[in-house]
């Protein structure tokens, strides 16, 4: 079915290769997940194997990809498209249409089928993935979880022999991931077509029996079809599980029955949180269940349209954004909607030159930072020239090195693998070590279980559960949250051996 | 992540809703240039009325369903009441002696008044009537029906697909900013640049890698591979669409024969 050959790429202007020597045979049906840190490789084989790499970013390039004797390098992309489908991480950013119906029915149009077949496979599709209900629905109307279902359907319309998922799951919960994985099990129970899954979150695919391949700097390093060998690339040992530091009484965040809405509905209802010095803080629940909004309400970018937000002792309806954020750190989500400067260096010492806060200490600070984040030699580099996970650590190297009493953190861990994350983990344990509260909006309880001191579970704009972790994860367990618990499926994964 | 536009579609099953996308496309693009070139305050304010009476008809409401209607309302008043006060021009209807500052209205001005307010609301409400009637992806197939070729097509689809996706994004990296210690207070042009910069550059890197997943997204489904393609669903024209067209057509004549007498 697939067959790859000494297969290595370069990109233009850049040193290493993004893949080196690869050698992968894939049979029909196979169910494959590719694992491995970040910059491994993993997408780039993704895009050879559609045949948008060769077509797409200009490199050097040696060795074949065939698929069923297809030579892709050389193949048409159309050729290569009714062989092989390409769903992404990010099923907004590959939609064509706005409504459910015309997306799925995209691909067939520009087959030019008729109508009546149109028809046919539409439902067909989404029927597989459990989304015929959704035919007539915007797509700007869906939960994350339905986009990525009417994205993995739009595919599968065409009906290809082989169906690539890039980091499905990225951007969505636990339930939801659990969700979509179950559909990628079904379509291949149904349709019975090769499935290449890319993904760190492998437990959740392991009752599935896939072969796992395993890849760093561009290569493949381990191939394995047993569960016994699971192959891991924890480069470090674990921190413990919880900090037995004690915390101090000092409140730096209180809320009182704080709601907050957006039109007709509220996203933010009633919520009364005491966060103390040094509190490293998990705050979980359902995409839609207010956390980023609880985390914007914080930094006072959002007010209270009741009830009251007190930080570090001012309300933040008093004071104006500008005043608060000399003392906290808020990392929205995506790296790159927060770097502006042009270097590395500039960008560590961005904020703190804007407070007018940049004096030798503050640059002792940042270099060490800079240091401690492997990203030193990159200081003259222009930020947007760093891979995905050092833009991460540039985002809180840029925070911290003004030393701020709240850090806000907006899923952070999205996209990172565990080297990258634990590394980005520790760095804030550390920080809390120093007495700052680590607010940290998160869908890993693994994670969660490792760093945090306490969990605020978040149900429809309401704290359904406020305790210290264990005692919240039992909680969340007798709740049936089951997708919330770190039960070795859900998160990153730490270690299979 | 919500990314609903802010001026969205309003599905309902008014007769406004039913009607071909085009045909109500080509009474709007006549009754915009129908305003400018038939001088009669009266046809001015005969054409907001029938705007404002629509919205109900349509199953609207212009305090609900427009967005700043309050605002647009008072911006239609303030430029009839600029024009009315200052313009005095023609025949003197009211002279109020108000000390130093006396009002002075004259039928001159109050032309000019309603030409001004009147057309300024006009327009604005029966965009606002198409845009929230009209699915935008209905109107796209349509035009791509009378031959727009769909690679246009798709781009205005795309473009509608996009804008609020980036006007969210925008708002982030600006609260990014903020939260940065940005001061958005202007000094200077160079002050101006840096802003601007900092502002557009991640919005454009952005941009970009979305361009490449949907690159990669839409060859992979085969966009571009034939010079046409099938559509699922066209919008039909209808027996009501022909008659709205007689009629309109009637009207263009009409119009035709006043201008020319």
């Amino acid at each position: 079915m697939i067959e790859i050959r000494n297969l290595s790429f370069r990109f233009q202007g850049s040193e290493s290769h993004a893949l080196r020597d690869i050698n992968l045979d894939i049979q029909p049906g196979e169910f494959l997940v590719v694992t491995g840190p970040s910059g491994s490789g993993k997408s780039t084989l993704a895009l050879a194997l559609g045949g948008y790499l060769f077509r797409q970013h200009a490199g050097e390039a040696t060795g074949t990809v065939r698929l069923n004797g297809l030579e892709t390098r050389e193949a048409e992309i159309f050729d290569v498209a009714e062989i092989v489908g390409l769903v992404q991480q990010n099923p907004e950013a590959q939609f064509c249409t706005l409504t459910v119906g015309d997306e799925v029915a995209f691909g067939l149009e520009n087959r030019r089928l008729p109508r009546a077949k149109i028809e046919e496979r539409l439902e067909w599709a989404l029927e597989i993935v459990g989304a015929l209900h959704l035919i007539d629905r915007p797509l700007a109307t869906l939960s994350g979880g339905e986009k990525q279902k009417v994205a993995i359907a739009s595919m599968m319309a065409a009906k290809p022999q082989v169906l690539i998922f890039d980091e499905p799951t990225s951007n969505l919960d636990p339930p939801a991931t659990g969700e979509i994985f179950n559909v990628i099990q079904h379509i291949r129970e149904k349709a019975g077509i090769t499935i290449i899954v890319i993904e760190h979150k492998i437990g959740y695919l392991r009752p599935f029996q896939p072969r796992i391949v395993l890849m760093q700097e561009g290569r493949i390093v381990q191939d394995s079809r047993d569960l016994g060998t699971y192959p891991t690339y924890r480069p470090e040992p674990l921190p413990p599980i919880a900090a037995d530091r004690p915390l101090t009484n000092h409140c730096t965040v209180r809320t009182e029955n704080l709601c907050l809405g957006f039109g007709d509905s509220r996203v933010l209802d009633g919520l009364s949180l005491d966060l103390h010095e040094g509190e490293f803080v998990a705050v979980m629940g359902d995409n839609g269940s207010g956390k980023t909004t609880l985390l914007r309400c914080l930094m006072g970018l959002l007010r209270p349209q009741e009830g009251r937000v007190e930080v570090l002792g001012q309300d933040t309806r008093q004071v104006p954004v500008s005043s608060l954020a000399r003392q906290v750190g808020f990392v929205f989500q995506n790296p790159d909607h927060q770097l502006f400067a042009d270097s590395v260096w500039e960008e560590s010492v961005f904020a703190p030159r804007n407070f007018g806060l940049l004096d030798e200490g503050t640059e002792a600070e940042a270099n060490r930072l800079l240091e401690e984040c492997s990203l030193a030699a990159y200081r003259e580099n222009h930020p947007y020239r760093l891979s995905y996970g050092e833009k991460r650590r540039l985002n809180l190297v840029s925070i911290l090195s003004f030393n701020p009493r709240l850090i806000l953190l907006d899923e952070i861990l999205i996209g990172q693998d565990i080297r990258n994350a634990t590394f980005v983990m520790n760095l804030l344990k550390e920080q809390a070590g120093r007495g700052s509260t680590v607010v940290n909006v998160t869908h890993d309880p693994e994670t969660t279980r490792r760093y945090s001191d306490r969990i605020i579970f978040l149900k429809r704009g309401r704290v359904v559960v406020d305790a210290p972790t264990e005692e919240a994860f039992a909680k969340l367990a007798d709740l049936g949250l089951k997708d919330y618990l770190p039960n070795g499926r859900t998160g990153l994964e730490y270690s299979r051996t | 992540m919500n990314t609903r536009p802010k001026i969205l579609y309003q599905q309902r099953s008014s007769w406004l809703h039913r009607l071909h996308p085009l045909v109500k496309l080509c009474w709007l693009v006549t009754l915009s240039v129908a305003l400018f070139i038939i001088h009669n305050p009266a046809w001015v304010l005969t054409v907001l009325l029938l705007a404002a009476l629509a919205f109900p008809s349509a199953q609207l409401a212009l305090r609900r369903d427009v967005r700043g209607a309050r605002f647009l309302a008072i911006m239609g008043f303030l430029l009839f009441s600029l024009q009315a006060v200052f313009n005095h021009t023609g025949r003197t209807l009211v002279h109020l002696p108000l000390g130093q500052l006396n009002l002075t209205l004259t039928s001159g001005g109050l032309t000019a008044g309603v030409y001004i307010g009147g057309r300024f609301l006009a327009l604005i409400f029966m965009s606002y009537l198409f845009v929230l009637t009209t699915e935008p992806s209905a109107l796209a197939y349509a035009l791509m029906q009378i031959g727009l070729p769909y690679r246009y097509g798709f781009v205005l689809i795309t473009a509608l697909r996009l804008a609020p996706i980036f006007e969210i994004e925008g708002n982030t990296v600006y609260q990014a900013q903020l939260t940065r210690g940005v001061q958005y207070d202007i000094r200077s042009p160079r002050k101006f640049l840096t802003l601007a910069r900092q502002l557009l550059l991640p919005l454009l890197i952005s941009a970009l890698s979305k361009v490449d997943a949907l690159a990669v997204s839409m060859e992979g489904r085969c966009f571009g591979k034939y010079p046409t393609r099938t559509y699922r669903q066209t919008p039909e024209f209808a027996t009501r669409d022909l008659a709205s067209l007689t009629v309109l057509a009637i009207g263009i004549l009409g119009m035709g024969w006043c201008l020319l007498l």
